[in-house]
């Protein structure tokens, strides 16, 4: 390995680190804005983190993605969470079923279940970037945990977008990049599902007066 | 037991002075370094915040129980972190040996931005804040108010004994940010013990003390106190960077 792929190497697997910094630092917060800015400098560093495997892989679709990056995750949806809590209202506080400490430790296990898990991919695996995949991986599942485990519709919604941020982060490590319009094509899905849920919180706010899932469970009777 | 009382500050002084001669300070293969290794710096710190939560307890007033209680939930969680954070560290020099980690990471300065590296700093700077009674656990400007830790233990000394804890702490924060600086980001720790090189390696190190010194300030002035509940939240935190930062040199080496 020569010094330009170490170096690549080391830079990969420190922006996948980062990304993965905010993902656990989302669940150390409490008020849903404080979660929205988790959610926004996690979309950064992931922006960064791809610029990043652009330059050092020669593919210069890459910087397109990242400008896209922070133009949808950094500016568009985060300014849309916004607008939406002032809207809705109610109890800022995010709720969890499972309390802070254990929710940290919790994603400490999922990364390093997901260190396990992809030992043999990274074992085999020639990619400088290697090292961040268990990274993703880890994200990916914090992500299905935030949904789970967190009861207010937004505060899901975010554990939503931080899932699909890993999944992006995934493949950006695993692949360099996946070709352009399949990531317009991801990035369409991502707004659309976006707004479709966004649509949802309004109706669950005007059927309940709050926007706890719980609430959904009534619907049956 | 009034020897308790007497005895416990030139207890906490003497441990915190043996930690200092085992922390790499300036040069970094030190003749203690046989002596003891990361084990023995955080257990001999853990000695000397027991003891000072027992002189606390010793003179029977509310206020020192209530530190007492106070300094051992915050203590309970802390120290496993600090000995986890360097662990990470020590995973990938291949010794528990404080100047033995140093001396790896000046040798391979491309370890310096590698996820468990940079995890172990996050994680050994919060800890750092709780130990020595910064801000967002305790207040260290703060006397004679319900929220301290660290002044209600030392609240019944006066004269010498208040010196020597209050020296004490002052030495356990040098020491703390020394190890965040020299153990994270070693350049200029001398390697060998000519004066040329110790006297960069001083200046470094006054220079890595002040930066630190500065950006804690800054924090200081841009946090409030967090409530004494959410504490143990935000040594979670650092608990679960240290957990990452040693699985992830642990695996990746």
């Amino acid at each position: 390995m020569n010094v330009n792929d170490m170096l690549f190497a080391q830079l990969a697997t420190l922006g996948s680190s980062l990304v993965l910094l905010f993902g656990i630092a989302l669940l150390w917060r409490r008020s849903l804005s404080a979660y929205v800015r988790a959610f926004r400098w996690q979309s950064l560093a992931l922006a960064l983190t791809f610029a990043l495997i652009g330059y050092f892989s020669h593919n210069h679709e890459l910087y397109i993605v990242a400008i896209i990056l922070v133009v949808l995750k950094v500016i568009i949806i985060p300014g849309y969470l916004t607008r939406l809590y002032e809207r809705v209202g109610g109890r800022r506080e995010a709720q969890p079923y499972v309390n802070i400490v254990t929710s940290l430790i919790v994603a400490g296990l999922l990364v390093s279940l997901s260190y396990a898990i992809t030992r043999p991919l990274v074992m085999v695996s020639k990619l400088p970037t290697r090292n961040g995949i268990p990274l993703a991986v880890g994200l990916i599942l914090i992500g299905i945990f935030v949904i789970i485990s967190r009861r207010k519709a937004l505060s899901q919604i975010i554990g939503f977008l931080v899932l699909e941020n890993g999944i992006a982060l995934l493949a950006a490590l695993g692949t360099y990049g996946i070709p352009l319009i399949v990531e317009l094509g991801v990035f369409l899905d991502v707004l659309m599902g976006f707004l479709v849920m966004q649509i949802l919180v309004y109706q669950i706010k005007d059927t309940f007066e709050s926007i706890d899932v719980e609430h959904l469970s009534q619907l049956k009777h | 037991m009034v020897w308790l009382f007497r005895f416990a500050p030139y207890l906490i002084f003497a441990t915190t002075v043996a930690v200092t001669m085992l922390t790499p300070l300036v040069a970094a293969p030190l003749p203690f370094d046989a002596v003891g290794d990361l084990l023995t710096v955080v257990y001999l710190m853990l000695l000397g915040t027991f003891f000072l939560a027992l002189a606390g307890l010793d003179p029977g007033t509310a206020f020192g129980g209530m530190g007492a209680s106070r300094e051992m939930t915050v203590a309970a969680i802390a120290e496993p972190t600090i000995a986890l954070a360097i662990f990470g560290l020590a995973v990938g020099a291949g010794s528990t040996n404080l100047g033995q980690i140093v001396a790896q990471t000046l040798s391979h300065p491309g370890a310096v931005i590698n996820p468990g590296h940079l995890l172990g700093f996050a994680a050994l700077f919060i800890v750092t804040l709780a130990e020595t009674g910064r801000l967002p656990v305790d207040n260290p400007a703060t006397h004679l108010e319900l929220t301290m830790i660290h002044e209600a233990m030392a609240l019944e000394y006066s004269g010498r004994y208040l010196a020597l804890i209050e020296w004490a702490a002052g030495l356990k924060l040098l020491v703390f940010f020394s190890l965040l600086a020299n153990l994270f980001l070693p350049w200029g720790v001398a390697t060998t013990l000519t004066p040329g090189a110790l006297a960069i390696a001083v200046i470094a190190l006054i220079v890595k003390l002040a930066a630190l010194g500065l950006a804690v300030a800054l924090i200081e002035t841009r946090i409030a106190k967090l409530r004494l509940f959410r504490v143990p939240e935000l040594l979670g935190v650092s608990f679960v960077l240290a957990l990452l930062s040693v699985t992830s040199s642990f695996l990746l080496r």
